[in-house]
């Protein structure tokens, strides 16, 4: 016999001091209640039989007490939790990965009960059929693995950790759970691993290859029967660039099921319905759609898939097994009117390419006049053309032809001849769907980068576009006058102009409409939030996140509309940031229920040696031992056998 | 105003007298006219049962002048002539003396015990008021006999008793004076122990002229109830036991641990109420009964029970019917 819970030197003591409690509790006087009688005689009477008996009476009292210190003793004992030697040595170390990736929400089961839910029955299953010296740790398994009990025998706790188990929205990352899994039963005494899950699990291969199980067990609990599922597998939408009032949208829709579906998609903007479109898609068939040109839309896109419904008045339709990649959403990129000043002398090739945004202010200025403008208006772009003046904090700039007096420096003792764009830095915003290898330049001048500065646009001999911010306040300076070359006779020219403005105020050209569930996200924080920013889910769950960079990290599960909340002051507008998220992964949305689960080229075996019903802890059972005695003590002391 | 009047003046009658009747009876309604009218009927009842008997002609022990022959005896010199009985000499040749049962009235007295277990009420045994049955009931009872002798020209005396004497009427003949006793017995509370020889002792000695001695009593007495009868024997008087009972004392409605303690002298005892228990004292209480009965049978001392539950008159019919009391 063993004791796996409290050990005997703190029983003990335990022991001890309730048995001095009950001993001395014993000792003391019953006080009884004080009765009159009219000839107390007639009781000395009586009483002289019963004290005859006295020494019978020590004796059942002395009994009495002996029956309560061996009810402590046993209490005592049952808390050390005492299991046979063999039951010590026997016991499993288990390991319940469960799947809650996209596919154990489809509704497949019976009474319209989810895998997830079937799922947490099998795993209360385990849970009851629990050895005495089992240990078991529920974890869930989706994009990360989340432990939702420590390795425990409490059957409570396992159970509760099965009751929490949520299914989100992105796909099981399979290797990372097995790995969890590995670790944690390492050293460990018959170590098992059990998977409970539709299947829709991949192979467990990551960047250390596949998943190598060793000794450890591997059990597999398939859950699932559905196989008819239609699903978005693309959404994405994105604003023309010289026309951001209008917008194009993409999606692919497939479908995953055995047999031809007619299907119905829907496209909302701003939760009206902008499209409504009826396909027929066959099995497997993925069929993407393009929608050029939209508008009416200014801030959210959903897209709904379903089936359609047969003809005829109330019918109503069937859905798919899996409502959670029926539906995709997308956010445009916010636009508001940017007031823009420009100052110079006179350039028409900058004029006529700012005139190309009709969602800008221009107001153009000599540079005599800047001084005074600055002082009466207010600004959210300034270019300043062939002007050497300080970057004002707070007005983002623009230095076309820079000259000193700027955010940089001038090497003028290196004037550059004939420069071209002999290295460039392709991924920075402001050169996002330009060419300008080849660009032809007269004269320039050799711009010296200060710290943090970046150099975007470079010939052999010095930097020509630098791009740069001042106390959180950017700028971009160009180092030659755009006149002397055929920079403004390219496409470029406008695009260049447009993308470092929207650089500015942060309307950025690779901004994304969507992000993907189960990857880290990275979404720019709201202006003005530095350290972290509160973000809400679709479910309107808030959590903390933190920002670097300027922008939040988040790892995202959940599909729908999220929101940054940008702290809030009196009379200033709301600077939250809204995104969207979606699934959109097909292989998640192939939801056919896999029979078998293979790792490592070993086939996961149907779970064994849990005997539902049965409990083998010592403890239980001395409790009841203990229950059945206070009742019977019970029932004998006040049917008054026993006193 | 007759004695009838003045008690009809008195509170209105709670006092039904039917079997198991157990109302709390305060000594305004003890003698209502209920009660009154019963005396009556019971005095009519008496001299039914002792018709043709004169008045104030109770027989005596002595022997003395009367006319009926009582016993033979040596003649001795001085003796009167008159009562030689000439035929037993003619017959035997002996003188023998012819002796008479000397005729007087009789001395009643009624002795009420009136200790606390007498004012215990076993049913509301938390309640500090003294008040119980057995007290009321023997009131009551002393009132009838009362009433019945004072009808007969009887010299009546009332005593109340513990464990000395507490108060006394003092003897008193006719009926009109029944209403002293009534106030007499309004007055008598239960209080202190019971001590029935000790106050037995105290009522011989201050009661010379020998009589009908009635004791009313619960006879729950520590030192026992013998000695206290045997008082009244051993000085010549004519000790009429009536055993006031009250069923709740036979069987107290107790349970669990108790810590009991006497009404009277507060001794304390720790005990364990069960059904057995109750039985055994049941069992004991009986017993007790029985000896108070078989001492009284031995002792040629006219003994009968009156339980608190019984209506008074039947009582006292009974113990016409029983004789004894009034010879």
């Amino acid at each position: 016999m063993h004791l796996v819970g409290i050990p005997l030197a703190q029983l003990l003591p335990i022991f001890g001091i309730a048995a001095a409690a009950i001993v001395g509790l014993y000792i003391l006087k019953l006080r009884r209640r004080p009765v009159a009688v009219p000839f107390e005689r007639l009781w000395e009477r009586v009483l002289k039989d019963k004290e005859a008996t006295s020494l019978f009476s020590r004796l059942k009292r002395l009994l009495s007490l002996l029956l309560q210190l061996l009810v402590l003793a046993a209490l005592v004992f049952a808390l050390g939790d005492p299991r046979t030697a063999v039951e010590v040595v026997k016991g499993r170390t288990l390991v319940v990965l469960v799947d809650t990736s996209a596919s154990m929400k489809a509704k497949d089961g019976s009474g319209g009960k989810t895998r997830l839910d079937d799922a947490r029955e099998e795993v209360k299953k385990l849970v009851k059929g629990l050895g005495a010296s089992d240990r078991m740790l529920v974890a869930s398994m989706d994009a990360v693995v989340t432990p939702m009990s420590p390795l425990t025998s409490e059957t409570g706790a396992l159970d509760d950790a099965a009751t929490r188990l949520e299914a989100s929205d992105c796909r099981a990352d399979f290797a990372r759970g097995l790995r969890y899994a590995l670790d944690t039963l390492r050293g460990t005494r018959e170590p098992e691993v059990v998977v409970v899950s539709d299947g829709g699990l991949g192979e467990p291969r990551d960047g250390l290859g596949s998943v190598k199980l060793g000794d450890v067990k591997l059990s597999y609990v398939p859950v699932g029967k559905g196989k008819r599922n239609l699903a978005i597998t693309q959404f994405a939408v994105r604003r023309y660039p010289l026309d951001k009032a209008r917008y194009e949208v993409m999606i692919e829709v497939q479908n995953l099921g055995e047999k031809d579906e007619d299907v119905e998609l829907s496209l909302f903007g701003d939760d009206v319905l902008v499209d409504l479109t009826k396909l027929h898609l066959k099995p497997g068939e993925r069929l993407p759609r393009f929608y050029p040109a939209l508008g009416g839309a200014s801030r959210t896109l959903e897209a709904r898939l379903g089936i359609a419904p047969p003809p005829g008045p109330n019918v109503k339709a069937e859905t798919d097994d899996l409502p959670a990649d029926d539906r995709a959403y997308a956010v445009l990129p916010e636009r508001r009117r940017t007031k823009v000043l420009t100052v110079t002398a006179g350039n028409t090739y900058l004029e006529a390419a700012l005139l190309l945004d009709e969602y800008l202010d221009v107001t153009t200025i000599t540079p005599d006049k800047l001084a005074a403008t600055l002082g009466a208006q207010k600004f959210d772009v300034a270019v300043l053309d062939g002007v050497g003046a300080a970057l004002k904090p707070g007005l983002p700039t623009l230095y076309l032809d820079a000259r000193d007096g700027g955010p940089f420096k001038i090497d003028a003792k290196k004037p550059l001849q004939e420069p071209t764009f002999d290295t460039l830095e392709r991924k920075h915003p402001i050169l996002r769907w330009t060419a300008l290898e080849n660009v032809g330049i007269a004269n320039g001048t050799k711009l010296v980068p200060g710290e943090g500065d970046k150099v975007v646009g470079a010939s052999n001999e010095g930097a020509l576009l630098i791009a740069g911010s001042r106390q959180g306040t950017k700028f971009v300076a160009l180092g030659f006058d755009v006149r002397q070359s055929d920079f403004p006779l390219r496409i470029a020219w406008p695009v260049f102009l447009l993308n470092t403005i929207n650089w500015f105020v942060e309307e950025d050209s690779e901004y994304l409409s969507s992000f993907k569930t189960g990857d880290v996200w990275h979404i720019p924080a709201p202006l003005g939030v530095t350290n972290e920013v509160m973000l809400v889910d679709p479910a309107g769950k808030e959590h903390r996140v933190p920002v670097q960079d300027g922008r939040a990290v988040f790892f995202g599960t959940k599909a729908g509309f999220h929101r940054l909340k940008k702290p809030q002051k009196p009379g200033e507008p709301s600077g939250d940031v809204l995104f969207a998220a979606n699934l959109v992964d097909p292989l998640e949305s192939a939801i056919a229920p896999k029979p078998d689960l293979m790792v490592d080229g070993k086939k996961g075996g149907e779970v064994a040696g849990f005997k539902v019903g049965v409990r083998r802890e010592l403890w239980i059972y001395i409790l009841l031992a203990v229950a059945v005695i206070s009742a019977i003590e019970w029932a004998t002391y006040h049917r008054r056998l026993t006193v | 105003m007759g004695f009838l009047d003045f008690l009809r003046s008195k509170a209105p009658a709670s006092m039904r007298g039917g079997r198991g009747a157990r109302a709390v009876v305060t000594d305004e309604d003890l003698f209502d006219d209920a009660f009154q009218r019963k005396l009556e009927y019971l005095a009519i009842v008496s001299r039914r049962v002792f018709a043709g008997r004169m008045r104030a002609e109770r027989r005596t022990k002595k022997t003395g002048s009367g006319i009926e022959f009582a016993d033979h005896r040596d003649y001795h010199p001085g003796d009167d002539f008159r009562y030689l009985d000439w035929n037993v000499y003619q017959r035997f040749g002996r003188l023998l003396l012819r002796l008479f049962e000397e005729e007087e009235d009789l001395s009643i007295y009624l002795v009420v015990d009136a200790s606390r277990s007498m004012g215990f009420d076993m049913k509301n045994h938390e309640s500090q008021v003294m008040r119980g049955p057995k007290l009321a009931q023997a009131k009551r009872l002393a009132a009838a006999l009362c009433y019945i002798g004072l009808s007969n020209l009887d010299r009546v005396s009332v005593v109340a008793l513990s464990n000395r004497v507490r108060d006394r009427m003092p003897t008193t003949r006719g009926k009109q004076r029944i209403h002293r006793v009534f106030e007499f017995l309004r007055g008598v509370d239960a209080e202190g122990a019971t001590g029935l020889e000790e106050g037995l002792k105290q009522f011989v000695a201050q009661n010379k002229r020998r009589g009908l001695a009635v004791l009313i009593s619960d006879l729950y007495d520590p030192k026992g109830f013998e000695q206290a009868i045997n008082v009244l024997r051993y000085n010549k008087f004519e000790p009429f036991v009536l055993h006031v009972t009250d069923p709740a004392d036979a069987q107290p409605e107790l349970n669990g641990d108790v810590r009991i303690y006497d009404v009277e002298t507060g001794e304390e005892r720790e005990v364990t109420i069960t059904k057995a228990v109750l039985e055994k004292y049941e069992k004991a209480y009986e017993e007790y009964l029985k000896e108070i009965e078989v001492f009284c049978t031995l002792k040629q001392v006219p003994y009968f029970r009156a339980p608190v539950d019984e209506a008074f008159d039947d009582l006292i019919l009974q113990v016409f019917r029983r004789g004894g009391f009034l010879r």
